[in-house]
Order: structure tokens, then sequence, then C-alpha cells
């Protein structure tokens, strides 16, 4: 290609306290193009955006705009440069409006005040791009994960982009969304925006991009032509050897005595379910995203009100009213969004794995910081998380974070594990050792509830999958049944359609 | 430089110095040392441990907001509840009780019940911390006047005037109460599954409600100690005054948020020691002992205090960004 890249890096390096993350990297974002940036957890995707968008320094090399070298990338610089990035780590204010966020830092002035007529009317056209139909008032803090993450990419349009990086942007959103944003990113490249598009689900990768940069422990592996390569050749550079499959050999392991069983369930979103969950199986929650299955979740985990008609856990009738009894029943939950809800980011790994056991302990009992170590030790091991455990749990990348995630409630012994999207921004090496732990938990005889927006992973790993829509479980698919487009129809009510027609 | 700190013992004592408790208390002694060249009898033995003496009432007190504090709340109802403890003590006295004993173990009742009423505010009608307890202080002081009126009250008790005067050894009672609340006050916090979780909950108390430890019995709990520990401020004050009187407790609010916070505990919780809040309550009794060596009116002695501790603060690090 002759044409200049909008925005190059060129033999780009980076370390934190002498640790090379980046070694010599190269990269070059031509204008119509979708360029797919892939690599595991740590591979230094994240540093190199960083780079790109002004973020960081780079130790040696080069970033270029427009074909010309720029001494000192800033922000500032990159925002008029016309380069916008849509975070993995959601950057949104909670207490302000969508409009506002989607404004923020660029609002329209008008004899030096806001302009929140004009403010309305552009983001009111970036919403439009992205399918945003909530009124522009509503404070962000009461959308879903997935819309907000609309949100965050309706942000960055609202600045007309020129490059527009995507670090991970499907990993929370449904079917549907998807599928806007794949629209969305091919109009824009037909207008000429360069696009960076990172995401640990290859056949988006390979429906989407024209070209590919893969990263393996900081240095760049491949860049070519997405043309004429496959998904296992891609996962191939990735991780550096033959994947084999992601996912384990099924197995049906599930018996007839049911862990957990309820009638007219009610929580937060959902309401009139009908469930049980047999020891022994992994059963899966699907559905498009919001529509009440983290309410399923926390109602029979006692962290948010609930009502039955009747129900049984673990032998024991009634629901646990509140989080410490449902422990004490055998039940463990694993948030989705671990930062805010699953980890204590400040505090030393060693202790967030302790967490549960000191919430279980007489408060009075003498620790040994000896046998937490070792515990910790043991637990980091058997879930190959590397290195000091007195480090804080921010130091960690998103997939060992979600290990520790799971790690602090493996000494309970758990008989029901309730498992909220724990792959979500997770790399495949990690994926699929969570993936081979839930079956090996389900094969002990333990009962797995796996709540995914991950299609494919509810058809591979489940025993049995839960479709909601509006508050309900709507369709109970059987393993015989299960499949991508049995889940998805049942998910937005095509089927009805169809019986209707 | 790298054999040294690579090395487990180095990275330990590297550790160790680098700390803010540490660095706290090398402020404090660089400012004896400082202070005895200037002026004579500063650095005498004497006044040191009369300085130390007058920490243990700031220390006491913030050793219950630094429980606070640490969970992610804050106790604003400490100055009135050491006021009420100097106070409701000779009204709580008995023929029965020539020790005075019983008298003192219904006082610090009394206030651990005050706290634990502010964490019921604050954990079951979610009241924000800093209105539940200026509530509370604001309520107590009302309920002083009524009861007390203007006049100071006189307490006849053995034992409280046993805690304020006696030396056993040398050393006075109310340092030796300050090194057994420390002790306990450490192991409770760094050495049990209480002190774990009220880390948890300070640092992330959704991520910990999550994880099963139950917020509202460990709210109560740590309001609870900051009421005891007021109330025994409240004792000691009494005992080391001889008299208590409406607003005796008041030096004491600003006194254990600023020890806390000089000890490198962090004002958003979920991290910090005890260990730093020592060597602040210390720190906070110097510059006051300071000021008045200055010999400046009192108008005067205010602004330097409240500037010195400013400055202490920007001096000794502030908050460091956090994720």
């Amino acid at each position: 290609m002759t044409t200049a890249p909008l925005l190059a890096a060129r033999g780009v390096s980076k370390a934190f306290f002498g640790n090379p993350v980046l070694r010599d990297v190269s990269i070059a974002l031509q204008p119509g193009r979708v360029h797919a940036l892939l690599g595991e957890n740590g591979a230094g995707k994240s540093t190199l955006i960083n780079l790109l968008s002004g973020a960081l320094r780079p130790d040696s090399g080069t970033i270029e705009v427009d074909g010309r070298a720029v001494a000192r990338m800033t922000p500032a610089l990159a925002r008029q440069a016309g380069i916008a990035v849509v975070q993995q780590e959601l950057s949104l204010t909670a207490s302000l409006s969508i409009a506002e966020n989607i404004g923020i830092g660029a609002y329209p002035k008008r004899f030096g005040l806001v302009d929140y007529k004009e403010l309305a009317a552009r983001a009111k056209a970036a919403c439009k791009l992205v399918g945003l139909d909530e009124p522009l008032s509503t404070p962000v803090g009461n959308l879903s994960l997935g819309r907000r993450q609309m949100v965050e990419i309706a942000k960055a349009l609202y600045r007309r982009p020129r490059v527009l990086i995507l670090d991970e942007p499907t990993s929370s959103l449904s079917a549907t969304e998807t599928k806007i944003l794949t629209d969305l990113l091919g109009r824009l490249r037909g207008e000429g925006v360069a696009i960076l598009y990172i995401s640990h689900r290859l056949n988006e990768v390979m429906a989407l991009c024209q070209h590919v940069t893969v990263l393996k422990d900081g240095t760049r592996t491949a860049d070519r032509s997405l043309e004429g390569t496959d998904a296992t050749g891609l996962v191939r550079l990735m991780v550096g050897r033959d994947p084999g499959d992601l996912f384990p050999k099924w197995q049906p392991s599930a018996s007839p005595g049911a862990a957990i069983s309820v009638r007219g369930f009610s929580a937060g979103l959902m309401h009139d379910v009908e469930l049980d969950i047999r020891t022994g199986e992994v059963l899966g929650i699907g559905g498009l995203v919001g529509q009440g299955q983290e309410d399923l979740l926390l109602g029979l985990y006692g962290a948010i009100p609930a009502r039955t008609a009747s129900a049984t856990v673990n032998g024991v009738s009634g629901l646990p009213g509140n989080v410490p009894k449902a422990n004490a029943l055998g039940l463990a939950y694993v948030p989705a969004d671990r930062k805010r809800e699953g980890l204590h980011l400040i505090h030393p790994i060693i202790t967030n794995m302790m967490l549960p056991a000191f919430a279980r302990l007489p408060s009075l009992k003498l620790r040994s910081r000896k046998a937490e170590g070792e515990k910790g030790r043991g637990l980091a091991a058997q879930l190959s998380i590397k290195g000091d455990l007195q480090r804080p749990a921010q130091a960690l990348s998103g997939g060992n974070q979600q290990k520790v995630a799971l790690a602090k409630w493996m000494p309970h012994d758990p008989l029901v594990l309730l498992l909220n999207d724990p792959t979500r921004g997770v790399d495949v090496e990690t994926k699929r050792e969570i993936y081979l732990m839930l079956r090996a938990f389900a094969a002990a005889g333990k009962a797995v509830v796996l709540l995914s927006s991950d299609t494919p992973e509810l058809v591979h790993l489940c025993d049995r999958v839960a479709v909601v829509r509006e508050g309900r479980v709507v369709r109970m698919l059987e393993r015989a049944a299960l499949s991508e487009e049995a889940i998805v129809s049942a998910a937005m009510g095509a089927e009805r359609r169809k019986v209707a027609a | 430089m790298t054999a040294w700190t690579d090395s487990a013992g180095g990275r330990r004592a590297r550790a160790i110095l680098t700390s803010r408790p540490f660095l706290t208390l090398a402020i404090v002694v660089a400012v004896w040392i400082a202070a005895s060249f200037a002026s004579r009898g500063f650095g005498a033995y004497g006044h040191l441990r009369y300085l130390v003496e007058l920490g243990a009432v700031i220390g006491l007190v913030a050793a219950g907001q630094t429980f606070v504090v640490i969970a992610g709340g804050i106790d604003l109802s400490v100055a009135a509840i050491v006021t009420v403890s100097a106070i409701s003590l000779p009204l709580l006295s008995w023929q029965a009780d020539p020790t005075g004993l019983a008298s003192v173990l219904a006082v610090l009742a009394l206030t651990t019940a005050i706290g634990v009423i502010n964490g019921l505010g604050v954990a079951l009608l979610r009241v924000h911390p800093m209105i539940m307890t200026l509530a509370m202080a604001t309520f107590l002081q009302g309920l002083l006047i009524i009861i007390a009126g203007g006049s100071a009250v006189t307490a006849e008790n053995l034992l409280v005037h046993w805690l304020g005067n006696a030396r056993p050894a040398g050393i006075p009672a109310g340092i030796l109460l300050w090194i057994a609340v420390s002790v306990l006050v450490l192991t409770l916090m760094h050495a049990t599954p209480f002190g774990a979780r009220i880390f948890a909950m300070g640092a992330n108390p959704l991520a910990a409600s999550l994880s099963g430890v139950p917020i509202t019995s460990t709210t109560l709990a740590v309001y609870g100690i900051s009421g005891f520990t007021a109330g025994l401020a409240g004792v000691l004050v009494l005992g080391m005054n001889g008299q208590g009187y409406v607003g005796i407790g008041d030096p004491y609010l600003l006194a254990s948020i600023a020890a806390v916070v000089l000890g490198g505990t962090s004002i958003l919780g979920g991290l910090g020691t005890y260990a730093g809040t020592i060597p602040g309550a210390i720190l906070l009794v110097t510059i006051t002992a300071l000021i008045t060596v200055v010999n400046a009116s009192p108008g005067w002695r205010s602004i330097l205090f409240g500037s010195l501790i400013l400055g202490l603060l920007l001096l000794s690090g502030r908050e460091r960004a956090r994720r």
C-alpha cells in the first residue's frame, strides 16, 4: 500500500519496572481497514493501545500520525488527531446522564455555557448509530453492562474519529448488539476510518477484519492479511503451539438429585421461575444481556431480596436470606465485574484468596500467616497463578484476576457454584483452564450454574440451558436440543413469531 | 544496591523503612531532637514522658477512629462521647462500689452502646457515617447540657484517680493503659479474621459482602469499638483533670482524625494500621507543645496548629492514586 497510515507505531518498546512488556513492535493502521490485534492476556495489547493513544510514552521507537513522527504523543494530541479509544474498562461516570457521558470533555459551548440543546442533538445522532434508544437523560448507572458498553462506543463516535480503537468491545454485548456494532464498523470502514479491533472471539475477528497483528509475550509474531488464514492458524500464532480443542469433551455426569429447587421464585427482574438445578450438571443461563439473569443468581445467593412459593437448597427448605447463610449452605458466587464486585484490587492476592475463609472463621481466632501462605501457594499452583502473592490484585492481568476470584472459593468445596460470565475478557488459554475446571467440578457431583453472554460456551459446556427473556425462563433446552441458533432464537422470541405465522 | 534489595531480609527492611508508620515515627524523633536544641527542658525525660501521657488520650480516641476509617467510615461523635464519659462517671457511682470499677464498667457499656447505635444507623438505616455520627454528637451535646448544665463535676472514684495520677515503676498509668490497648488493637486488626473483614469492607464493601462478610454485624462492632475507646479516653481524661465539664472532649475530634491520617491510614478506607496512628498521636501533642513554647496568642496558636497539620500531611505523602 502506498498511502500513509493514519496512525502507526514503528519499532516501539516499553518496560514497566524493568519488565519488558513490548519489544520492537510495529503496527500501521490504514484508512478503510479493520485491523485485528490479537494476543493472550498479558501479551502487551493494552500497552500498545496506550502508546498509540498517548496515554503512555514508548521507551524507544516512534509513534507516527499521517506518516509524520510525533515527538511527544499525549492524549490531547491524540484527540486532536482524531484518535478515539473505547477502553475495555469502562470510563463512564455512573451519576451522569447518557448525553453528558458521551459529550464529556467536548461539550458544545454557547456564550461560554454548555449548549445542552446542541449536546442532545449530537449525542442523539451518536446513540442512533449504535442503536441506543434509552432516553438521553438516563443516568448511566441505571444501564446494564452491555448498554454501558454501547454508550462508551457512542462516546467515541461523538468525536467523529479518523482512527477508532476498540478494546474488546463485544465482551459484554448480546448477539443483537454485536450485530449492530458489526454493521456500524463496516459502514465506518467504508467512510475511510481506520479501525483497530481487539477481541478474544476469533469468529468475530474472521468475519470483521481484513488485517491482523498478533502479539505474543510482547513481540510481534505475525502481521499479515487475514485472507487465507483460518481460526486455528491464528490461535497457533497467539499460543505458539497447536490449539487443540477449546472445550473439554462433554460427558454426562448429572444425577437425578436436585441441588437447588425453586417454585414461584421472584427476585429483581425475575418472576415466577420454576427451576431445578441438578447435582453433577452444568446448567447454562442464556439470553440477551440484561433480561434478569443476574438477579436469578443473586436471588438464589441471598444477595438481593427474593420470594418463593417453595424452595429447597441442598436439602434445606427455604432460600438463604443473606450471603453468609448461602455460604453456609454450600453456595458460592463469582461475579461478572471482577474489579467492582469480585476482588479487592488494592489488597494482596493472598488476602483476596483468603477472604471467604475470614468471613466464616470465628471473629477472634488468631490468624496464622504461615498456614495462609501455604494454602495460598497451593491454590496458586492449582490454578497456575504466577508470581508473588503479596502483590496487590490489581497487578494481575484480567485472566489471572478471574482465576483469583474463582480460587478464593475452592477451599470451601462449595456444592453449588454460581458463575456470572466467568470468561468475559479472558484469554483463550485461561478460558480453556476454566472450562476444564467447571466440567471437573460437575463430574465430582457438584452443581454449576453458568450465566454466560458467550453462546458457544453455553452450547459446548452445558448439560442444559435455561433461556431467559424479560424476567422469565422462556425455554429450557436439553443437551440434545442445544445449538447456538436454538439459544439465540429462544432469547429473541423468534420461535414464538414463527408459531404465530 | 541490587544485592541488598534482592535478599528477602533486605526487602523486608526496606519495606519497614519506607512504611508510613516508620516515617511518622522518624518525624517525631526529628522534631524532638530539633526542639531540645532550641528550647532547654523540652528534651528532658520528664517532659517527654508528659507528652506521651497526653498523647495517650488522643491515642485511645484514635484507636476506635482507626477501625472506623479503615472500615470505610468516619466517627464524628468521638468528642461528644469523651465528654459523655467524663461527665456521666460521677453520676453513675454507687456506695457499694469502693474501687470504682463498677461505675467505670457502666460508663464504658454506655459509650459502647452509643457507638453501636451509630453503627445501626449506618448499617441498617443506611445513613451516611458523617451525618449519623454528627447528628449523634449534636444529640449528645444537647443531652449533656440538660443533665450537667454549665457546672463542672468532680469524680470521687479510686480507679479513675489512680489511672490519672499513679506511676507504677515510674511510668504513668495512662501510658500503661495505652500500651495495653495498643497491643489489643494491633492484634485484633492484623491477626484475627475480624480485622481482615474490616479491611475488606473498607476497600470494597460490595465485593466483601458477596464474599460472605457479614456487613451489618461488622459495622456495629466497628462503631461499638469506637464508642468504647472514646469512653476509655473520657475516663482517663477525667482522672488526669480531676474534673469533668461540657466541652472537655472537644479537642479530640480533629486530633483523632489527624492522628489516623498522619499515621498513613487511607481516609478512603481499606488501607492502614494503628501502628501509624500511635506515632501520629505523639506527633500531634508534640506540635501542640511546640506552639505553646512559641508563646503565641490563642488565635495564632490555632492558626499555627492547623497549618502545621496540613504541612505535615503534605510532607509525609498524600493519598497515592488508587487503581
